[in-house]
């Protein structure tokens, strides 16, 4: 068995059963015993990048290892944003690369590029194998280290003479997870008892972990009202009463609220990101903090931790919520004051309810919030879409959920919703995107075509890159600098040219329709929604401000004022 | 914002002992960097496939913050703050 044979025995010795990939010369012995291989799909994108997304989306959707393969030189590099991804992201993945010829490294030799060299910013860790023998054991201990602790992405760069040659060393015993020991939370309970405003405070540390049954548990049992990062969104599950939703630069005042004048904030699997906090001293001002993480470097990284509990989310959350399920928190005059808070200043109305009237993001989020399936996987790209999406969708579970949280990738929602379907076919999936998000991977409509995937693919048109012209606005004495979109192409006949079907949608009352043809339609769809140019996502956090600073929409603070007197 | 000169800083003085592997000490270097330290000096032994590395690092930032980090690499196997800090040359 050579060396490529031996990557594929690997992957049905993990049932890693699906891969995304591209082939060029120095992948091509892994491309060649792909032949020969019945048991591991191999799906081809259009871009290596799309690869390495539509591998991280995998992961986020199914909790499991994604896999992406690309040939040397411009294929690794083109897998670069995806792996950055993912490493932001802290996704479990595997990537693997060929490389020119042990011989020519260093030689400047045809698609040669340093991939290990370059790797070293953007993975868990990376590999360049020099000897055939090195496989199995690098194999197995890059695929436990992708998912292990605070999982993330582990490349492996193979030389094409490697890939050919015979393996001759046996595969070693996996490595298998270690095991966290118990942590003692009796300190915690302490100061979680003795706090009067006591706030839940968590992220995608929460699904990373597997601990989103967990979580719930213990969200339900404590009724500690909640608050969630961007990645956290989903944690306490759709219909939980106490879930204020999200905090942070475009969260709601009550979130940004409840985090202000709490005393305690109890964070799960959260990392404090600058997006979340605003102004690190500004944050929290009168809470103690417990942190309860899986990874020793984000504890007392940015902000010290009173309590620091650092293990296995599960068995944390599981001995918080024993503790409490027989003597519950005494804090209702609390919750009873975050509900209002939400109830008055959370995400819960849209604007525009004239039929005629132009569409607005929120209006067709919530809209779209009240129509899909539960269960239905929504995969994000990054600008004003995104924090529509995070405002007035109501998530049942993270893993439906896939956003680009730390890199903030332009183009990730496409590719990552090809992963996502790829974890289960008849899954409700939709890519929520811009217009310029929609034309960073637009490729990748032929993937869709290619496997006819049944995603929905719906396009939020504003002309323009709408957050950046939101902060030139806002921040930059509205001078607009290259922003502007309105030469896109006709995004109803692009969707055409691929064979996918579509529909564009303006008015307010062609929202509920249009929503229910694409989810109706069995097969990809794509839906054009025109919204006006100048909408902006409200609330908002200048960078660099106090969360307490946050920024009202004009005429909403008008009405409130209005509402008060 | 002007960058504080080298001079100004807290200086530390590190021990790394981490697996003789490709890019082991650019991987150390790198995270050196990314984490807000340079290297004022450094010292590297191999013994028995292993790397001791000792570096004097200047930096502003919690030398607490790097050292976790640097623990967090695969191939490293320790990390020992010497003596804490060594001096601390503020004006």
């Amino acid at each position: 068995m050579n060396g490529a044979q031996h990557i594929l025995e690997a992957f049905h010795r993990h049932s890693i059963n699906t891969v995304f990939g591209y082939p060029g010369g120095c992948i091509m012995p892994l491309y060649d015993a792909l032949v020969d291989d019945v048991g591991v799909e191999h799906v081809l994108c259009r871009h290596e990048q799309a690869c390495a997304l539509a591998a991280d989306g995998y992961a986020r959707a199914s909790g499991k290892l994604g896999v992406c393969i690309a040939t040397s030189g411009p294929g690794a590099t083109n897998l670069i944003t995806g792996v950055a991804n993912a490493h932001r992201d802290s996704i479990p993945m595997l990537v693997i690369t060929g490389q020119v010829p042990a011989g020519l490294i260093g030689t400047d030799a045809f698609q040669e590029t340093d991939v290990l060299g370059m790797s070293l910013g953007i993975v868990k860790h990376s590999y360049l194998i020099d000897n055939a023998d090195e496989i199995p054991a690098i194999l197995e201990e890059a695929i436990e280290l992708a998912q292990s602790g605070r999982p993330g992405p582990v490349w492996i760069d193979i030389p094409k003479d490697i890939l050919l040659t015979d393996v001759k060393a046996d595969t070693p015993p996996s490595p298998g997870h270690q095991t966290p020991g118990a942590v003692d939370i009796s300190e915690a309970m302490d100061m979680l008892r003795s706090a009067r405003k006591p706030l839940l405070y968590s992220g995608g540390g929460v699904s990373l972990a597997h601990a989103e049954d967990a979580f719930r548990e213990f969200a339900r049992t404590s009724g500690l009202p909640a608050v969630a990062t961007l990645k956290g969104l989903g944690n306490a599950g759709k219909h939980n009463p106490t879930d204020m939703g999200m905090l942070g630069m475009h969260g709601s005042r009550a979130a940004n609220r409840a985090v202000d004048e709490c005393d305690l904030l109890l964070v799960i699997g959260a990392r404090l990101d600058d997006r979340a906090t605003g102004r690190l001293d500004g944050f929290a001002p009168n809470a103690r903090m417990i942190h309860v993480d899986a990874d020793a470097a984000e504890i007392n990284k940015l902000r010290p931790a009173d309590i620091a509990l650092r293990g296995d989310l599960n068995s944390i959350l599981a001995a918080f919520t024993a503790e409490l399920a027989d003597a519950p928190l005494d804090i209702s005059n609390w919750q009873t004051q975050c509900r209002t808070w939400h109830t008055t200043s959370g995400f819960h109305a849209a604007d525009n309810e004239e039929p005629l009237s132009p569409i607005t993001g929120p209006a067709f989020i919530r809209q779209l919030s009240g129509i899909a399936p539960d269960d239905t996987v929504i995969a994000c790209d990054v600008g004003q879409h995104q924090m529509w999406v995070a405002q007035y969708y109501r998530f049942d579970s993270p893993r439906h959920h896939l956003t680009s949280g730390g890199l903030g990738t332009m183009g990730f929602g496409l590719p990552a919703a090809i992963g996502a379907q790829f974890t289960d076919r008849s899954a409700t999936v939709i890519n929520v995107t811009g217009d310029g998000s929609f034309m960073m991977n637009a490729q990748e409509l032929a993937t869709i075509r290619r496997y006819n995937l049944p995603i929905k693919l719906i396009v939020l048109d504003n002309q323009c890159l709408g957050m950046v012209r939101q902060q030139q606005e806002l921040f930059y004495d509205n001078r607009e600098s290259q922003i502007n979109l309105d030469d896109n192409p006709d995004f109803v006949a692009m969707a055409r040219a691929f064979d996918i079907p579509a529909l564009r949608i303006e008015r307010t009352d062609q929202i509920r329709r249009g929503i229910e043809t694409i989810l109706a339609y069995n097969g990809p769809m794509l839906l054009h929604v025109a919204i006006a140019r100048e909408e902006n996502v409200w609330p908002i956090v200048k960078p660099g401000a106090s969360n307490r600073d946050m920024i009202d929409e004009p005429r909403r603070t008008t009405a409130k004022k209005e509402q008060v007197a | 914002m002007k960058p504080q000169s080298p001079s100004s800083m807290p200086s530390y003085t590190l021990n790394c002992r981490m697996a003789h592997e490709a890019a082991a000490l650019e991987r150390l270097c790198q995270v050196v960097r990314i984490r807000g330290f340079r290297i004022a000096r450094m010292s590297m032994e191999s013994v028995d496939g292993e790397l001791d590395i000792a570096l004097t690092l200047e930096g502003a930032r919690p030398i607490g913050m790097l050292q976790s980090q640097l623990e967090k690499l695969h191939t490293v196997a320790e990390v020992v703050l010497d003596g804490g800090v060594l001096q601390s040359r503020s004006a």
